[in-house]
């Protein structure tokens, strides 16, 4: 049990925090307002993805933000210029998220610099491009397709089915799992089967209260949640996420075992551009428009969510789960001060307040188990 | 007959599941150099940390007397107070200060203003240097540009500089070269004259022979047999004393046909990093056939590292030269090459090349290999871990589960981890450099019986070891390496002691042979 609640620390600070706020707001729990919040964390919550993965690496990304705006400019003045939604989206992710992933980590891996002030060089050069492209001023859009992206929702009965299909798929692994364990030999521990089983069931129950009340599963939820799954598989199943382990724990190592740390660094600075570039694209999509300001501090966000989920900035430990319950546990603070009443001034003080306690509890269970 | 200035009477010491020390009794005088002896984990570092106040009174129990005075040291600084100083096996200096500036570290005088005096402390380190008849460092050399041999001279002047009558060496050769270990003894041998106390902790058996009084042998948190004098105890008692058994042979090694040449290389040439003119291996050409273990002699610095590491494509842009196998030249820049073609490289510090510490031994033994347990980039975690498992059983690995990190394992038992990983990669060549450093006898031993193992499985092995005895105990035949360039190439026969001494020191009198 006590292993249990240190494991869970920061689930059940999430879970606590709403509580206390269901308590003090009557607004807070309600479909409405929680379906706002699942959208409002969608874009932290996709840049934590990758800000996970750099930061597992040993690596920081302060380029994140000024791409989201970048990449909200780049999307909107193409559309502007006639391109279908697809086609605009497409050229931007290549334009915004691949291509500068690829000079990000073209300089951080081939000269060994390191990326705090390569990202930091980008953050500049982005907002830089992102205000030269639209001139200073904000560029909006008209497009009923682009629109859906942000704004949209999955029709109920669709939304229904996809969550049935979440849950058969969620026990399935775990039964799965369970049969491999048994045949390999290895100790099955029933409690741990039973709490994952229970926290899966409660998870997409709560899920579908909440979606299903108000209007269907927002699209930004449903594109958060592919990208967090994709995440979280590439990282505990994959060569790939191995690799980011490794190199994140002995670099050098890790080189000598062959392992193409090269590449791999290419590529999580690549994945986390594009990352940031479909965050981008969404909040465009949401606000129908965008601003050459759109995404400033957001790689501080990020950063904070990755930091209260546990994974440690001098890379090797972490997963990209917690960093997804930090991304959520800053947006319902955010929310929750919000519904009442309190000043942006004072929410801000918390916020940073949180981030120091986050990280204090984590650093004293470390030195606890050492 | 000198006066005893340390007694450590019934000391107890207790982590959570295990006893580390159990009723220690030990004595040190004045003027002596005691060793102290035992395999990793039989508790010799826990006892020094009691001594030096790193485990403070009252987390043990016992009693602690210095000069006849009962201590009970609450933090380290008490202990340093109280004369008792200990030489690191990591060095504890800071590489960007100065000489002075380490030696005096927060102990600096100043002046009434807060100014630091300098010129007081400066000559005060020259002065100190003296005394250790160091006469090639000055007090303003940065730390980073001496030698590692340096290092240890100014961590030693550090600890006269508090007047420290216990001077505790954990490991002090390790990092040496011969030259360097003489002049560590030459100190150490002016110390005794001088009276201080000196606890020497070792695995290298010759230098415990060569410097040592007495010895005090640990195992499992005991102190075993009393406190002997050196010369009334034969090294082979003192081993059966340290692994509790008979070593009747140390290096099992086992004879089998030669086999055909499988790694042929030509004129390797390593250029120094920094340097332009200098090389860091020059012109080296040798062969390895099956069946044979191929042993690589030579100083610490002579190039061995440097070699292997260049056929193993750590450093391509410095690396020039061919490699063959198999008679079929390769064409290697990385290590990930390297490991295609089925060369394995076991590195020589395992903590900072070998192993992710924070891992466990799963995610170790499979990092190399990671293409034999994964599909279309997918870890197979089932056939992962029956890897694991295989290598655990067959390296007798000593661990409760295969989950824990490898960081909570003894050095004998990371060392076998980081050689699992290589030979699930399935190796043609296998290069082990400095496979038994920091480990136990009875490790060394297991070590020995897989190189065996596998030259009869097919696999050539190399071996880098810079303790003669190993390499004369194991090769089948001996390189010998000095200032980059390979000097001798010797069969078992022909290999002494003395020889490949002389050809590693530059000093063969017999005209050189290559």
């Amino acid at each position: 049990m006590k292993k249990f609640l240190k494991d869970n620390a920061t689930l059940l600070a999430l879970i606590a925090l709403g509580l206390i706020l269901t308590f003090l707001s009557p607004a807070f729990f309600t479909p409405r307002n929680l379906t706002n919040l699942a959208r409002q964390v969608t874009i932290i919550g996709i840049i934590s993805v990758g800000m996970t993965m750099v930061i597992l690496l040993a690596g920081i990304d302060l380029s994140v933000g000024s791409i989201v705006g970048l990449a909200a400019i780049v999307v909107t003045l193409l559309m502007q210029a006639g391109l279908s939604a697809w086609l605009a989206i497409l050229l931007t992710i290549l334009l915004c998220g691949v291509l500068i992933g690829l000079w990000n980590g073209f300089w951080i891996a081939h000269y060994d610099i390191p990326p705090f002030i390569i990202t930091l060089g980008m953050m500049t050069i982005a907002r830089g491009l992102a205000l030269t492209l639209s001139n200073g001023s904000s560029v909006p859009v008209t497009s009923k397709v682009f629109s859906i992206i942000g704004g949209g929702y999955i029709p109920k009965g669709i939304s229904g089915i996809i969550l049935a299909i979440g849950l058969i798929t969620i026990l399935y692994s775990i039964y799965k799992n369970v049969k491999q364990q048994k045949e390999y030999g290895m100790e099955v521990k029933k409690s741990e089967v039973i709490t994952k089983a229970v926290l899966a069931i409660l998870g997409i129950l709560f899920a579908f209260a909440v979606f299903f009340s108000y209007r269907g599963i927002p699209v930004p939820v449903a594109i958060f949640a592919v990208i967090v799954l994709a995440g979280v598989y590439t990282l505990r199943n994959t060569k790939f996420g191995r690799r980011l382990y490794a190199i994140g724990g002995n670099e050098e190592a890790a080189r000598l075992s062959g392992l193409n740390v090269y590449k791999t660094k290419l590529m999580v600075y690549t994945i986390m551009t594009t990352l940031a570039t479909i965050s981008g694209i969404i909040l465009a999509s949401r606000l129908n428009g965008a601003s050459p300001n759109l995404g400033k501090m957001f790689e501080l966000d990020a950063i904070a969510s990755v930091v209260i989920g546990g994974t440690s900035l001098t890379g090797g430990y972490g997963t990209i789960t917690g960093s997804i319950i930090g991304a959520f546990i800053i947006g319902v603070l955010n929310n929750g001060m919000s519904l009442l009443g309190i000043n942006t001034f004072y929410q801000l003080i918390v916020k940073g307040l949180i981030i120091i306690v986050a990280v204090w509890f984590d650093v004293m269970n470390k030195r606890k188990k050492a | 007959m000198s006066e005893v200035i340390l007694e450590m009477k019934d000391i107890i010491k207790d982590f959570p599941g295990v006893r580390a020390l159990d009723h220690v009794n030990f004595q040190a005088r004045t003027g002596e150099v005691l060793a102290l002896v035992g395999e990793n984990g039989a508790g010799k570092s826990t006892l020094m940390k009691v001594l030096s106040g790193v485990w403070p009174y009252p987390t043990y129990e016992g009693e602690l007397y210095i000069k006849g005075d009962l201590k009970e040291f609450t933090n380290t600084r008490e202990a340093e107070e109280a004369g008792v100083a200990i030489i690191h096996q990591e060095l504890n200096l800071i590489p960007g200060l100065s000489v002075t500036e380490n030696i005096f570290l927060d102990k600096q005088e100043t002046n009434f203003c807060g100014k630091i005096e300098w010129f007081k402390l400066h000559s005060k380190t020259k002065e100190l240097l003296e005394k250790l008849n160091i006469t090639d460092i000055q007090p303003t050399d940065l730390i980073k540009e001496l030698t590692v041999g340096q290092q240890q001279m100014i961590e030693i002047a550090k600890a006269l500089s508090v007047n420290a009558e216990i001077l505790v060496f954990d490991e002090p050769t390790s990092a040496l070269t011969d030259r360097e270990i003489e002049d560590l003894f030459m100190i150490i041998r002016a110390l005794k004259a001088q009276g201080v106390c000196m606890i020497y902790i070792s695995h290298k058996m010759e230098e415990i022979e060569e410097i040592a009084d007495r010895v005090t042998v640990l195992r499992d948190g005991k102190t075993i047999g009393e406190t002997t004098r050196i010369k009334d105890i034969t090294l082979d008692e003192i081993i059966t004393r340290m692994v509790g058994r008979d070593i009747e042979d140390m290096f099992p090694k086992q004879d089998f046909e030669q086999g055909e040449k499988t790694l042929e290389v030509k004129g390797i040439n390593v250029e120094h990093p920094f340097l332009t003119d200098e090389k860091k291996v020059e012109d080296v050409s040798f062969s390895a056939y099956k069946g044979q273990i191929l042993g690589i002699a030579g100083l610490m610095g002579s190039g061995r590292t440097e070699l292997v590491s260049g056929i193993f494509g750590v450093n391509p842009d410095e690396t020039t030269g061919e490699v063959y196998l198999n008679g079929k030249e390769l064409s290697i820049n990385s290590p990930q090459d390297a490991i295609q073609e089925g060369i394995g490289l076991v590195t020589e510090d395992r903590k900072l090349l070998g192993l992710l510490l924070g891992q466990d031994i799963v995610t170790n033994t499979t990092l190399a290999s990671l293409d034999y347990v994964s599909k279309y980039g997918v870890i197979n975690k089932l056939e992962e871990r029956k890897v694991t498992n295989k290598y655990v059983d067959e390296l007798n690995i000593k661990t409760p589960n295969i989950d824990v990190n490898v960081n909570t394992l003894s050095g004998g038992n990371q060392q076998k981890v980081v050689i699992g990983k290589w030979l699930a990669t399935k190796p043609e060549v296998l290069i082990l450099d400095e496979p038994t450093r920091g480990i136990d006898v009875g490790a060394k031993v297991e070590v020995y019986r897989l190189m065996n193992k596998l030259v009869e499985e097919g696999v050539t092995v190399i071996m880098i070891s810079s303790e003669l005895p190993e390499i004369m105990g194991m090769s089948d035949r001996v390189l010998v390496m000095c200032e980059g360039k390979l000097v001798a190439d010797l069969d078992r026969e022909e290999a002494t002691k003395e020889k490949v001494m002389e050809y590693a020191t530059g000093n063969f009198k017999g005209g050189s042979k290559a």
